[in-house]
């Protein structure tokens, strides 16, 4: 067969799916490979959907999407050996939930955004793994699976993280540990009702909740736990450099994480039903490969285009962003019927005129500035050890807490390194 | 040629029990939410079988699954195979449990197509193990039938059919028309190419009620019965471990046969 299509998408992810969607409803011939038996069968993720890109492409999301809960309540912990400071967000609500976060589970969701893309009118493959580029010159011209080609005037990788299309492109090379976090999690199952009454939600109010301190060992990371309609996701996210070195298995803090009583009140009784493990290219704009060249362009975790501020982790809706601008500036060479490296440079202005790159810009300095070990190790435990003198009463006369406070960060922290290390967190979050 | 491939929607049997739930109140398996049905495997070698009779002899194949639309999944994984058309069959009216009546909606469906040489199932469904849709569809067509083919040979107005048996195997030979019923041991089904794939996603699949069959009686039809189903549950393994005490091996071994004749051992 020699059908030559508008565009090809790799990858079923949100970004890939996203891309394929705008596309295809602009009357592009479209088709998506998905290497996953189905898509979303190969991914994880914690995870919640922040933003509103999910609502400006698909109005009807809420009625439709298998949104497992809507984020109410949203918890920071500090985590330390002798005990944990929280810090629990939930704005008083009424009407509609906002757009705070949706919580999905990526094998459901994945699968309905990919029907979102067939109802749109694009091709949609799975079980399809691509393995090549087509190449003319330098132009990318299509791509191949097995022995079979399949060629069209662009390409959109949207194939992940760690994808090995964008290195064959010759738009990145290759990836550093010290750049990737991995994120391992369990489902553990429970009854709606017992989810309801622990975590103090209703219907289909959701909690999702972080955690950051000694759950890591000193690892760049931290802990996160999300409420499905009858599960929960307990994980850990931590970096893969330090990992190595510090000879620790994600596998095993996650089992440590569970154990921490904050953590094992909340999931006690559960059974785990899914174990999974994902990387996450959170290098942030120093990691970014270059996002198009001629007949090519790439979105998402493959571009990697995710903002981990320490607070929460968002990839999800850069993903689907960047596969929409990607889309756009295909229609748009499609008008022209051109697909040269000039002619694609409009997605870089479109994801400089939206948030992605703006806020890639804004966080450049947060991947390194949350290699500081202090925030896992130490911090966490000051501010405990503080709050515990405040609230401590042993019958003796008490001091005020500014001067506990002080005595407690002249001890652990020393000035001169809280104030350089809050002086260069101001550019972190 | 003319081969028609009977398929079933089952699901995945490489799911790992967690995902199975069974609603006892209604004897019915829960399907996992979000993980998609599939081609009874023994059917997928049916397909195979097909394409390779056609490959040789050449020929039409056309797909039929009798199920929920759904089915429409697996009829186009079959074209994306390198079917050359499919058919769901399906109508709320329909009791799917009854293979009695199943073999007679699928009858029906054979007699609308019309013209055939061969018909294909697989060796049996996956779901229920029963392998009995093939030759009851044989007593009603009136045509020959051969179960557990592991090679098919056509020639003319005849096929050669290998059987499987439990202790080598056996050669038959019918006319045709007739039914197959194939196993495992015929050979891997093909994966599709991402071409069929394609092609498969353009084709029409058209959805066929009991009207459109003539089957608007399959309730009422009087059939022998295979029996009912009376508990369907997820058989649940207990395990302990016990530890038997005593000085000299003859006492052990007393202790022993009393404990595995004890009620408590005993199997249920
Ligand atoms: C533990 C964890 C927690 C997270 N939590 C959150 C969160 O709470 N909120 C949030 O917004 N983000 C979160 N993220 C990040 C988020 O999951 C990603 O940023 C997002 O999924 C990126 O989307 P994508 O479409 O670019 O890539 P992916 O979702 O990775 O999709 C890529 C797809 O491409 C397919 N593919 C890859 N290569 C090929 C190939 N060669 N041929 C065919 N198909 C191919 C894959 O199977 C996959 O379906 C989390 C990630 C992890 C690991």
């Amino acid at each position: 067969m020699t059908e030559k299509f508008d565009a090809i998408v790799v990858g079923g992810g949100p970004a890939g799916c996203a891309s394929a969607c705008v596309m295809a409803k602009s009357g592009l011939n479209v088709l998506l490979f998905e290497r996953g038996q189905y898509a979303g069968a190969k991914n994880m993720w914690g995870g919640a959907f922040f933003g509103p890109q999910l609502k400006e492409l698909f109005p009807n999301f809420r009625e439709e999407a298998p949104v497992e809960r809507f984020v109410t309540r949203h918890t920071f912990s500090f985590l330390t050996k002798k005990g944990s400071t929280t810090l629990d967000f939930k704005p008083a609500f009424s009407g509609p939930p906002s757009d705070n976060g949706f919580i999905v589970m990526r094998a459901k969701f994945d699968k309905w955004l990919a029907k979102k893309v067939e109802q749109a009118g694009a091709i949609v493959v799975t079980s399809m793994l691509v393995d090549d580029l087509l190449l003319d010159g330098g132009r990318v011209t299509g791509v191949r699976i097995g022995k079979e080609e399949f060629s069209s005037d662009a390409v959109i990788l949207a194939e992940g993280v760690n994808g090995i299309l964008a290195q064959k492109a010759g738009l990145c090379s290759g990836v550093s540990a010290d750049n990737m976090k991995q994120g391992v999690k369990e489902v553990i199952a429970l009854p709606k009702q017992t989810i309801e009454d622990r975590f103090n939600v209703n219907g289909s109010e959701g909690a999702a909740m972080e955690f950051v301190g000694s759950c890591t060992r000193g690892v760049p990371g931290g802990g996160f736990l999300y409420t499905n309609k009858e599960s929960l996701s307990v994980g850990i996210v931590v970096e893969l450099g330090a990992l190595v070195k510090n000879r620790l298995k994600a596998s095993d803090l996650l089992e440590e994480f569970k154990e921490y009583p904050d953590v094992a009140r909340l999931i006690r009784g559960g059974k785990t039903v899914e174990y999974s493990a994902h990387l996450i290219p959170t290098g942030g704009l120093k990691m970014m490969p270059k996002l198009f060249s001629a007949g090519v362009l790439v979105a998402g975790d493959a571009a990697a285009l995710v903002l981990g501020t320490g607070l929460i982790l968002e990839g999800a809706n850069f993903a689907m962003a960047s596969g929409v601008a990607a889309a756009e500036t295909v229609i748009t060479a499609k008008k022209k019927n051109d697909f040269s490296e000039t002619a694609l440079r409009d997605y870089e202005r479109l994801l400089r005129e939206g948030f992605v790159l703006r806020d890639m810009h804004t966080f450049k300095e947060t991947p390194r500035l949350l290699k500081n070990t202090r925030i896992y190790d130490l911090y966490p435990e000051v501010v405990f050890e503080v709050l515990e003198n405040i609230l401590e009463n042993d019958g003796k006369p008490r001091t005020k807490a500014y001067k506990i406070a002080g005595k407690v960060i002249k001890t652990r922290v020393g000035f001169a390194r809280l104030l350089s290390d809050l002086w260069a967190m101001r550019k972190m979050t | 040629m003319e081969i028609i491939v009977l398929v079933k929607e089952v699901l995945d049997p490489d799911l790992p029990p967690s995902k199975f739930s069974v609603d006892t109140k209604n004897n019915r398996v829960i399907p996992p939410e979000g993980i998609p049905p599939v081609i009874s495997p023994y059917d997928a070698v049916a397909i195979e079988a097909a394409l390779r009779i056609k490959e040789e002899a050449g020929g039409r194949i056309t797909v039929v699954s009798l199920g929920n639309p759904s089915a429409e999944a697996v009829v186009r994984k079959a074209l994306a195979m390198g079917a050359d058309a499919g058919i769901v069959v399906s109508d709320p009216s329909f009791d799917l449990e009854d293979s009695y009546l199943a073999a007679h909606i699928l009858t029906q469906t054979i007699r609308k197509i019309g013209k055939y040489d061969l018909i294909l199932c697989g060796r049996q469904a996956v779901d229920w193990d029963r392998g009995v849709t093939g030759p009851i569809m044989a007593e009603y067509l009136a045509v020959p039938v051969a179960t557990l083919a592991r090679a098919i040979k056509v020639s003319d107005r005849s096929v050669r059919v290998e059987r499987v048996l439990a202790d080598g195997h056996e050669t038959l030979e019918m006319d045709l028309p007739a039914i197959i019923t194939v196993s495992n041991e015929f050979g891997q089904a093909r994966i599709p190419s991402a071409w069929g794939v394609i092609k498969a996603v353009k084709e029409e699949i058209p959805v066929w009620s009991a009207k459109d069959i003539g089957a608007e009686d399959a309730q009422n039809k009087d059939n022998p019965g295979e029996g009912r189903l009376r508990r369907l549950y997820i058989p649940s393994y207990e395990r302990k471990c016990e530890f038997l005490t005593g000085e000299r091996p003859e006492e052990l071994a007393a202790a022993l046969v009393k404990k595995i004749y004890s009620r408590e051992t005993a199997s249920p």
